[in-house]
């Protein structure tokens, strides 16, 4: 039995503790997968917020066989894309860049690296949904292709066709921003 | 060229060291002489790093646990004083169906009370030689329907 079987069990047996172990464990993994979709603090705690009462309503129905994180990915995935949804399209927040133009203090190479985030940022944010979600999970979560096709339900061509895809586009709206981050 | 596609589109899965050993050898063979899928690769590569290192957002400790606990307490409350709310989705899908049960028997009952008075009725005129009203009529034929 897995760490997070055992954290479940307990929360099944009426331990509230359990259920909070799993959320300070995994709060900053949703949030960083939400906000990497969406590009808004604000709007990608109360999503983080959102997936975790989704798990606290459905975790007497997770089958132990299957692995937590899987499970946890999956709602968080699927919440932010009926976020998006529900919002019609991708807006782009230049506020929620981190850093962003506005950093014009402190020494010239931490002004650079801000602006290189914010640049990086900003390209991300540009690449279609469908396929950045499949890159956030391999490249910022370190999931393997197969973890990711259960995720997202799809075959492991299928992802690593997004992934692709996604660091294709990513590429070329960096060259296309000035170049300077790659 | 044709090699060159192929390989293309399994970079990506080689950068993530997805590929079968016979197939990772087979790329390390192609890129040994072929400079454009190599600089391909290195851009891939350039660009996997640059989201890998992208900057982490962090929350404290307790900040989601005590948002949860706030909204979780105030679902419950709200179950209380709404008992629908407390049983369940499905449960809540199903309550139509019994109300779509009663209006059926409901229905039924009507139906089957006129179909006795409308029958009395249309044999009672009949003899007496009375009007035949269109409501006898199909009180009539809703009965013999059973």
């Amino acid at each position: 039995m897995n760490e997070d079987t055992l954290y479940i069990e307990q929360f099944l047996e009426g331990k509230e503790a359990g259920f909070e172990i799993l959320v300070r464990k995994y709060q900053d993994r949703v949030l960083n997968i939400v906000y990497s979709l969406i590009g808004k603090d604000r709007e990608s705690e109360d999503i983080a917020q959102e997936v975790f009462l989704k798990v606290y309503q459905g975790l007497k129905f997770f089958k132990k066989h299957s692995q937590f994180s899987t499970w946890l990915y999956r709602i968080t995935v699927n919440t932010t894309y009926g976020f998006l949804r529900k919002r019609g399209r991708f807006v782009r927040d230049e506020g929620a860049i981190e850093g962003g133009a506005a950093a014009g203090e402190g020494p010239r190479g931490t002004l650079l690296i801000k602006e290189r985030a914010a640049m990086l940022r900003a390209a991300l944010e540009k690449v279609p949904v469908k396929f950045r979600a499949a890159m956030v999970l391999k490249d910022i979560e370190g999931l393997s292709y197969s973890e990711i096709a259960k995720i997202l339900r799809c075959s492991i061509g299928t992802v690593e066709s997004k992934i692709y895809r996604a660091r294709q586009f990513l590429k070329a709206e960096l060259v296309k921003e000035g170049g300077e981050a790659i | 060229m044709k090699e060159c596609a192929k390989v293309k589109r399994m970079l990506s899965r080689y950068l993530d060291k997805e590929l079968k050993d016979s197939e990772s050898a087979m790329i390390d063979a192609h890129l040994t002489g072929c400079s454009v899928c190599k600089k391909e690769l290195s851009e891939l590569s350039l660009v996997k790093k640059l989201v890998s290192g992208i900057e982490r957002k962090t929350l404290p400790q307790d900040y989601l646990v005590s948002r949860l606990r706030e909204q979780i307490a105030d679902e419950k409350k709200h179950a209380k004083g709404f008992p629908l709310v407390g049983i369940g989705s499905l449960a809540r899908r199903l309550i139509p169906v019994p109300a779509f049960a009663i209006i059926a028997v409901t229905l039924f009952l009507v139906i089957n009370s006129m179909r006795g008075v409308s029958e009395n009725s249309l044999e009672d005129n009949m003899l007496n030689g009375n009007t035949v009203t269109a409501e006898m009529a199909l009180g009539v034929i809703l009965g013999a329907q059973n």
